[in-house]
């Protein structure tokens, strides 16, 4: 880690107070943003902006305050109210920056208030931010890195305190199907403003120069990452919100320990109290079933061959061009192959081994390119501790390599399936159809049969319904559709595929630790 | 490595006459079933058995040589199963292509009017090519900045929290975001941002750029941490701070790798079709005026997942389905490649530095 940040001999030495603004401000410009954000997302979530019109009153004032107060603290470090390590010019890149927000806001501005059509506002937003490149790049730096986002914070606050844009506030730009309206407008800028008065303040709360600017940086991309796992987790949250209720619906501890819940084990159909998606629930078992079935031997197999007894030559090249573009194929695109090669071939209808065939396709390249990962990570010592003591390549790997590739191996599969399992868009084309009122039997369809091929299995000859075919049907069904049955089949949906991938990920964290050690 | 090296003809003349015919029967019993799987299929249960005898046989008589031909032979199929891809797609688009020629990428309209045969392309490139940078201008820049925190910037304890955390939201299946999308975004965006139609290519652009988000981030961050430690550590002895040394030495150092990142996502948004499906609204035509990100099209993917209802038993319009395929899988393929031609250059730049 660099030592530069401690060149100071003792803590205080020529800042005074002015530092503790510079956070303030920060404080309160992240704020205006996660607020904003909040906001936002009730947008979303809720069908009403009733907190709008205080809450404009709230950004306004504060996004008033963080201007007037960067701008003290631009002009304080400017006049040496404090010690800073400023440059002398603030440079190209930060005035560029201040450029194109003058240009936009200036544009926005004209042609907004001008009210003409047409390009009339390019000249002279063109000009503003032509100037405000030169004027912010050749300022000092305490004064260019500052005052230009202070200026934008000012607008924004006075903006939102004269009532400029409320909640019925509403322009459309020409030629594009939509309007910004107040209630979009206001979170929106509140954010914009918000984060950039915080990152000219974070620059100053530092002393500017090298320091500042990497501070500056870092919140930036710590706001970022904070967006990241925020929406993500929000998103994971909001489904479960919508979904567990009738995921849950008459879900009883049941005689004994056991647990009861009828969404899982119920089927579809008239007569059932609570309808549930047991068939739907088994038809992506099998799915995925057949799809190991079908991926594992093959995948393990070729990473065996491609890392063991292949040398590299053309023919490995071909083989990583090959996986290569099976790993990248898009799902649709499995599914029109499935449609093409495998329906006509497996009685001309949607069938299960169509679908399980598809998926194992999908999954191939999943199991081959982590099955040689693993298998490349087990030490060369290994192998010549075996060989040494006589033993043939093939006992080798069957012996040493493959148990010691084996936990890569298995958590390679399990993130695959993770994968797999929620897959629609080939099920559509080749596998999907039947009702949700009955789940395949399988096992008890085999028969034999007097004519080539001698085994048939009219089960898994059958169309089937999956998990996400379900969520899928309830979207297409449209009107007839229940909403909340849809929500709750997501909901399933992904407490299954969260497990698979976290427990994927849990035993390649578990594994990596034991062989780290 | 073998001790020995032999030629094969030598190797086999040592074999015993049993192990030649096994082996034999085998290789005849796995062409035999690739045949008649592709012309009858119900036959091809006799070469199966056969050639499920010859393994048992083999792997009974000498496991390590049946073992070497079954790997082979995986190995094989795996090829074999993309050329099968490649030529039963173009096989079945080839009927649009001759009839609509080039027509069928930059025709004018009606664009697609399964009635008189006709079928263009042109809106649902278009679409796909709007959805594509609306996503990657999201996915891009927040990617990398996250991979550039999670490798660089966190503390350790937060990092094996985050880095778990984005891999597995990676896995949210695209079904649901489709459903939340359609549930939530379309009817919020007519509601609070006025946008005509339900369903525009920007609502569905911004959620294929959070699904895109996920893979950027992960295969970002291999390529960040893979920059070697001493790059960074000479920096530092020069005074860079920690962001300098990040602006400066380790992004360009792991340009390609990020490069690459952004290309997979990008691969990623072209082949993402049911969130698309179930938002968009299926208008065959170009937006009026064309850069209306708000407008409401399709996509190749949507078409196809779309159309396919209304595609069985018409076999221009299955075709013309097929050769929208064809386009995508092409597309993918070059930036796949191109993908993976930036990191072995990467790979093989710092390998020799190490």
């Amino acid at each position: 880690m660099s030592d530069a940040y401690d060149r100071r001999l003792h803590r205080g030495d020529g800042r005074g107070g002015w530092p503790s603004l510079a956070y303030a401000v920060v404080g309160v410009g992240l704020l205006s943003a996660l607020f904003g954000a909040v906001t936002l997302l009730d947008w979303l979530t809720l069908s009403s902006g009733v907190g709008g019109v205080e809450m404009t009153t709230l950004y306004g004032a504060g996004l008033t305050v963080a201007g007037v107060a960067t701008v003290a603290l631009g002009f304080a470090a400017w006049m040496g109210a404090y010690e800073t390590d400023a440059r002398e010019r603030t440079g190209i890149g930060e005035g560029a920056l201040a450029g194109l927000a003058a240009f936009v806001v200036v544009g926005l501005v004209v042609s907004q208030s001008l009210g003409a059509g047409g390009a009339v506002w390019f000249l002279p937003a063109l000009l503003v931010g032509a100037a405000t490149v030169f004027l912010v790049g050749l300022a000092p730096e305490e004064l260019g890195a500052t005052l230009p986002w202070a200026a934008l914070a000012l607008v924004a606050g006075l903006a939102f305190l004269t009532g400029t844009f409320s909640v019925g506030w509403s322009w459309s730009p020409e030629g594009f199907g939509f309007a910004f309206t107040g209630i979009v407008v206001v979170p929106g800028l509140a954010i914009l403003t918000g984060v950039l008065v915080a990152w000219a303040a974070a620059k100053a709360a530092q002393g500017f120069g090298a320091r500042g600017r990497q501070a500056a940086a870092y919140l930036l991309i710590g706001a970022n990452a904070f967006l990241m796992i925020g929406l993500l987790l929000a998103l994971v949250v909001f489904i479960a919100l919508r979904g567990a209720p009738t995921a849950l619906e008459g879900a009883h501890l049941g005689p004994g320990l056991s647990v009861q819940i009828p969404f899982v084990t119920n089927g579809g159909g008239l007569g059932v109290e609570i309808e549930g998606v047991y068939p739907a629930i088994v038809g992506t078992f099998w799915l995925v079933f057949g799809a190991l079935l079908f991926a594992v031997p093959l995948g393990v197999g070729a990473a065996v061959y491609l890392s063991e007894y292949a040398t590299r030559g053309r023919f490995t090249t071909v083989v990583d061009v090959a996986t290569d573009g099976l790993w990248s194929t898009p799902s649709i695109v499995y599914g029109l192959f499935g449609y093409a090669f495998l329906v006509p071939r497996l009685g001309n209808h949607s069938s299960i081994v169509a679908g399980m065939l598809v998926l194992g396709f999908m999954l191939l390249p999943l199991v081959l390119i982590t099955s040689r990962e693993a298998i490349g990570s087990v030490p060369e010592a290994y192998r010549d501790a075996s060989v040494a003591l006589g033993v043939n390549r093939w006992q080798t790997v069957r012996s040493v390599v493959l148990p010691a590739a084996l936990p890569g191996i298995i958590t390679g599969v399990i993130l695959g399936v993770g994968r797999i399992a929620g897959e629609t868009a080939p099920l559509i084309l080749v596998a999907a159809g039947g009702l949700n009122g009955r789940a395949v039997h399988v096992l008890r369809s085999f028969r034999f049969t007097g004519t080539p091929p001698y085994v048939a299995n009219d089960a898994l000859l059958s169309a089937t319904n999956a998990l996400p075919y379900q969520v899928y049907a309830v979207l297409e069904a449209g009107v007839g559709g229940s909403e909340a049955f849809g929500w709750g089949t997501a909901f399933v949906l992904l407490v299954l595929v969260l497990c698979f991938y976290g427990v994927g990920i849990g035993t390649r964290l578990y594994f990596r630790g034991k062989l780290e050690r | 490595m073998s001790i020995t090296t032999r030629t094969s003809f030598s190797a086999l003349r040592e074999r015993a006459l049993d192990e030649l015919v096994v082996g034999a029967v085998g290789a005849v019993a796995v062409a035999a079933f690739a045949v008649l799987f592709f012309a009858a299929p119900r036959y091809a249960v006799f070469p199966a058995v056969t050639l499920a005898l010859a393994v048992g046989y083999g792997w009974v008589r000498d496991q390590a040589v049946t073992a070497r031909a079954l790997t082979l032979l995986a190995t094989v199929s795996t090829v074999l199963i993309l050329g099968l891809i490649t030529v039963y797609l173009l096989v079945k688009a080839l009927p649009t292509f001759q009839r609509m020629g080039l027509g069928l990428l930059v025709g004018g309209a009606p664009y697609w009017d399964p009635g008189s045969d006709v079928y263009v392309l042109g809106p649902m490139i278009w679409g796909t090519l709007v959805t594509t940078l609306i996503a990657t201008a999201i996915a891009g820049p927040l990617g990398v900045a996250g991979a550039i925190f999670i490798a660089e910037i966190a503390p350790g304890r937060v990092r094996d929290v985050v880095k778990p955390a984005v891999e597995m939201l990676a896995g949210i299946p695209s079904i649901v975001y489709g459903f939340i999308g359609f549930n939530l975004i379309n009817p919020a965006m007519m509601d609070y941002l006025e946008v005509s139609t339900l369903g525009s290519l920007f609502g569905v652009g911004v959620v294929i750029g959070v699904m895109a988000l996920p893979t950027v981030v992960s295969v970002a961050e291999d390529a960040v941490t893979s920059v070697p430690a001493e790059l960074q550590d000479s920096a530092l002895a020069l005074g860079a701070t920690d962001w300098q040394t990040i602006r400066n030495v380790v992004v360009p150092a792991s340009f390609s790798g990020l490069s690459a990142a952004v290309l997979l996502g990008v691969g990623r948004a072209i082949g993402e079709t049911m969130a698309a499906t179930v938002m968009l609204g299926h208008v065959k035509e170009f937006p009026e005026p064309f850069y209306n990100v708000f407008g409401n099209t399709e996509t190749l993917t949507t078409l196809i997942a779309s159309q396919y209802g209304s595609a069985t038993g018409d076999a221009s319009f299955t075709s013309a389905l097929f050769a929208a395929g064809v386009v995508l899988f092409v597309t993918v393929l070059v930036l796949s490649v191109a993908s993976w031609r930036i990191e072995r250059r990467m790979r093989a730049r710092f390998g020799g530095e190490q």
